[in-house]
């Protein structure tokens, strides 16, 4: 009998099924496209200034998703010829680094992005950069996917020995049948996530890349309303020397 | 004084569906958003829309859903639809046609005027 939660975990190889650059090019059509509306609309003119003011922002904050993207799959492409360095840091003030920089997008769709509390420290052992495109993957997924009035959360965590910092949406639950296809998939290669249908998987494949580059790796947990995408990294030592 | 034709709006971007609205209250209709495929089913039974403006690729069930359900329902299986996506290029036009899909526009090529275009050409 099924859970009202239910997880799977990363794994597997990193053999891509779908090429990389079909579902980048599937996942870059959508905010281009958008984009292209947004510009079309205003060369049409019949604005106000406040109107002007709106759309621009709006073209701005879709080309920071499309280059957030962009900047990711040629981040991973270089992983295999990269060191990337594991340094101990603060998950928590990393997460407030990601929900800082969402917020405009957040506030913009009229949605909220928050921390949860934490009252114990926590430090984790990763790479800066890597941990903060994962999470910064999720949260925007997470705004996309996210429905009514609930605030995503991003939470830090200690799990098992390691650090799980998490992105909790409120969007549609993911059937059963497609959760245990994700099961066996996830983070393995590209592939479409079919009640996220604008999604090729390409975000989530990418996250797993990151996370594997700090022998870490991400996760997915199923709720009745939504969903949890998560990534797991080392917990630092030094926390317990002090 | 005539009244304004409703047109109902289905796509989950709210910023594109904001602009199709704007542009087609210009034009003179009643437009209306629904962001999914189970709003716009209210939306449907709410306002009786003239024609619908239909994105496919939605969260949760998706517009060839709302399709099937529509065509369920003798009294809105003739509703016209046009089909607005980022995906135009991949559908297959020809299925589309059996439930009452009378354009399709892509949403990468296409000028925000197309969709009064469309509209007015799917309206009796």
């Amino acid at each position: 009998m099924e859970g009202p939660e239910q997880q799977v975990m990363s794994g597997g190889t990193t053999d891509s099924v779908v090429p990389l650059f079909v579902a980048a090019a599937h996942e870059l059509k959508s905010p281009l496209a958008l984009i292209r509306q947004l510009s079309l609309s205003l060369e049409s003119g019949d604005y106000t200034a406040k109107d002007i003011e709106t759309l621009a922002r709006r073209i701005t904050l879709t080309s920071e998703r499309a280059l957030r993207l962009t900047t990711n799959l040629t981040r991973s492409s270089r992983l295999e010829d990269s060191l990337f360095e594991l340094e101990p840091l603060n998950p928590v003030a990393l997460c407030e680094e990601v929900v800082h920089e969402l917020e405009p997008l957040y506030a913009a769709k009229g949605r909220t992005l928050r921390l949860a509390k934490r009252s114990r420290p926590l430090l984790a052992l990763a790479n800066r950069d890597l941990l903060r495109r994962i999470l910064l993957n999720f949260a925007d997924n997470a705004l996309h996917y996210s429905e009514g009035d609930s605030a995503v959360v991003i939470s830090a965590q200690t799990v098992g020995g390691h650090v799980r910092l998490g992105v909790r949406d409120y969007g549609p639950a993911l059937p059963a049948n497609l959760w245990k296809s994700l099961g066996s998939s996830l983070g393995v290669h590209a592939q479409p996530l079919h009640s996220r249908p604008e999604s090729s998987g390409l975000g989530i494949y990418i996250a797993h890349q990151f996370a594997e580059a700090m022998n870490g790796s991400v996760g997915a947990m199923r709720h009745r309303d939504g969903a949890t995408f998560y990534v797991d990294v080392s917990s630092s030592a030094q926390l317990r020397l002090l | 004084m005539s009244v304004l034709a409703p047109i109902l709006i289905v796509d989950d971007d709210g910023w594109l569906a904001s602009q199709y609205s704007r542009t087609l209250e210009i034009a003179g209709y009643r437009p209306f958003v629904a962001a999914n495929a189970l709003e716009a089913m209210d939306m449907i039974d709410k306002h009786h829309p003239h024609a619908i403006v239909l994105d496919i690729f939605m969260p949760g069930p998706n517009g060839i859903v709302l399709l099937h359900e529509m065509r369920s329902h003798s009294d809105l299986a003739n509703i016209p639809i046009i089909v607005c996506s980022n995906s135009a290029s991949d559908i297959p036009h020809g299925n589309l046609a059996k439930y009452g899909v009378m354009a399709v526009l892509d949403k990468t090529t296409m000028h925000p005027d197309d969709i009064v275009t469309a509209v007015r050409r799917v309206l009796p």
